[in-house]
């Protein structure tokens, strides 16, 4: 293939993993899933009843995995019976959204049913207000995996079927979700009535903010908070993995030998380098700036 | 009827190389700096999420980059550096993305609660370390760890991953690349979850006493994987 064509290819792929990284994450902010979830269903039993929604349906990754393998299936069957790919992939991500929302609706009201003796309420209009958008959310992740994995399985030929190719992106975006944007859903947008640049302390543990900017706090009000930080970095995370671990083999093209496949490892080996130095940088710029948290003894003491 | 004995006699380097794959993936686990749920609350230091999932997703990733690289190329030692690239680089991402979140999204620096200096860059941990929590956020340790971690979880995915596409067998290229990789996702699977028993929701990185374990989850994978080995060889074998 031409490298320039290649070249195309990925950001096509990157900018759909962006946005399907960003959508991923918000969609387990409207749902509260994963990790962050655990301080949702604490909340009740520490006498703190809340209007957010509730569906551990499971791990991010699992969960997202399952609605990509849904949708690479369907559309892969379609694309066989002679189907447009734009056509079966649509109707693939539709399906697995309908699925997904049948998992969140069914783990809100089982999670808040048992609840009761904390004297948690079900409520219905969270359900009907929640669920559409948790299903518009996850049918465009879907639908964006999709195409990544549609790009990687025509045109980039990659030997994996289309169905494995979704699911394991989908592991991924949900490895990546629940690992960056997740943090400030569950650090940050949850413990807002704590001061901000630390922790959470776990004498607070439950205590999560009920009250919103107007009215109660629910799930849309967390997605439109961390739609200004957490969603978008995780598609930056997502869109980056994709494209960087593409984009080592579309420059240094093994295919034109050994060597050359050897100079894409190369170049992973230095992206990977340049991103330890990177973190290390900030590592030291947010200590500089932040200070410690409490003092030094032995420095007290000699100040004593 | 298939000759057992004789397909596993064939094929007994690749039971070896699944096998030791899977043992590579067992002890990498170990590397990953995954804080579980606290962290997700910057309540423990490393990733705000689960062992299996951070592990698989990275792996599965360098198994994604292996696959395309075994297309073009029969160089094992290429196949499998290729695997450990593109699991290395999911894995740094995932982590300095991580590193945002933490410093920008949350407002306190990354430290480390189980060491009071940082083993690479001698930095003092303890005082940046928030009230009523076990650290916060990736420190240098903890991030080469994950990259080290997620490195030895490719390869060892992309080994498991070859050595099932090197069988002898009679099926068509599309069927075996189909069959070897769901089965080399299997086996990646059980090796991320038998570390996880050592782990306990939350490991640091080689720094942390938790990773001294290691041997058992070595020992248990050794014995699992060689039973997968078998299962995988004598499927795409007898087929």
């Amino acid at each position: 293939m031409e490298p320039l064509t290649g070249m195309g290819v990925l950001a096509l792929m990157g900018a759909a993993a962006t946005i399907a990284g960003a959508s991923e994450d918000l969609e387990s902010d409207v749902g509260s899933q994963s990790n962050p979830n655990s301080q949702v269903q604490l909340a009740p039993q520490m006498m703190y009843p809340h209007r957010i929604h509730s569906k551990a349906v499971s791990g991010e990754p699992p969960s997202n995995a399952l609605m990509c393998a849904i949708g690479g299936t369907t559309a892969s069957v379609l694309v066989s019976t002679g189907a447009s790919a734009a056509l079966a992939l649509a109707i693939g991500a539709i399906v697995a959204a309908t699925i997904h929302g049948t998992y969140a609706a069914t783990s809100y009201l089982g999670r808040s049913a048992s609840q009761k003796r904390f004297k948690q309420p079900v409520y219905l209009d969270v359900m009907r207000s929640h669920i559409p958008v948790i299903m518009g959310y996850s049918f465009i992740t879907t639908f964006c995996i999709l195409v990544v994995s549609y790009l990687m399985a025509t045109v980039l030929a990659h030997p994996f079927p289309l169905p494995l190719l979704a699911f394991i992106w989908g592991i991924t975006v949900g490895a990546v979700g629940s690992s960056t944007g997740d943090v400030h859903y569950g650090a940050e947008r949850q413990f807002q009535n704590v001061e901000y640049g630390s922790g959470l302390n776990a004498a607070n543990s439950g205590n999560i903010v009920r009250k919103a900017e107007s009215g109660l706090r629910n799930g849309i009000d967390n997605s439109w908070f961390c739609a200004k930080f957490g969603g978008p970095v995780t598609g930056l995370a997502f869109g980056m993995t994709v494209f960087l671990s593409g984009w080592i083999t579309a420059v240094f093209d093994p295919s034109r030998g050994d060597a050359i496949g050897w100079v894409s490892v190369i170049a992973g080996v230095i992206i990977v380098l340049i991103l330890i130095l990177w973190n290390r940088n900030i590592e030291v710029a947010a200590r500089k700036a932040y200070g410690t948290y409490k003092e030094d003894e032995n420095e007290a003491e000699v100040a004593a | 009827m298939i000759d057992i004995a004789g397909i596993l006699m064939d094929n007994i380097l690749y039971v070896i190389l699944i096998t030791l794959g899977g043992v590579l993936i067992s002890w990498s686990v170990h590397f990953v700096p995954v804080g579980g749920a606290p962290a997700a609350m910057a309540q423990a230091t490393g990733i705000g999420t689960g062992t299996v999932q951070l592990a698989a997703g990275a792996g599965l990733t360098g198994l994604i980059t292996a696959g395309a690289m075994m297309q073009i190329t029969d160089n094992m030692a290429l196949v499998l550096a290729s695997g450990a690239a593109g699991a290395m680089i999911m894995i740094s991402v995932t982590m300095m993305v991580g590193t945002w979140s933490y410093v920008y999204g949350v407002g306190c620096p990354p430290a480390s609660a189980k060491v009071k200096y940082d083993p690479i860059t001698k930095d003092r941990q303890d005082l940046y370390v928030s009230q009523g929590t076990e650290g916060h956020g990736l420190p240098t340790v903890s991030f080469v760890s994950g990259v080290i971690g997620g490195g030895l979880g490719g390869f060892g995915g992309s080994m498991v991953y070859y050595a099932l596409m090197s069988i002898e067998n009679g099926l068509a290229l599309p069927d075996l690349v189909g069959i070897a990789s769901i089965f080399a996702v299997g086996v990646f699977f059980v090796n991320a979850v038998i570390p996880s028993y050592n782990i306990g929701g939350t490991i640091e990185g080689f720094h942390d006493p938790k990773f001294k374990r290691f041997p058992r989850a070595v020992l248990s994978s050794l014995v699992a994987t060689f039973f997968c080995a078998i299962l995988g060889v004598l499927a795409i074998g007898g087929l």
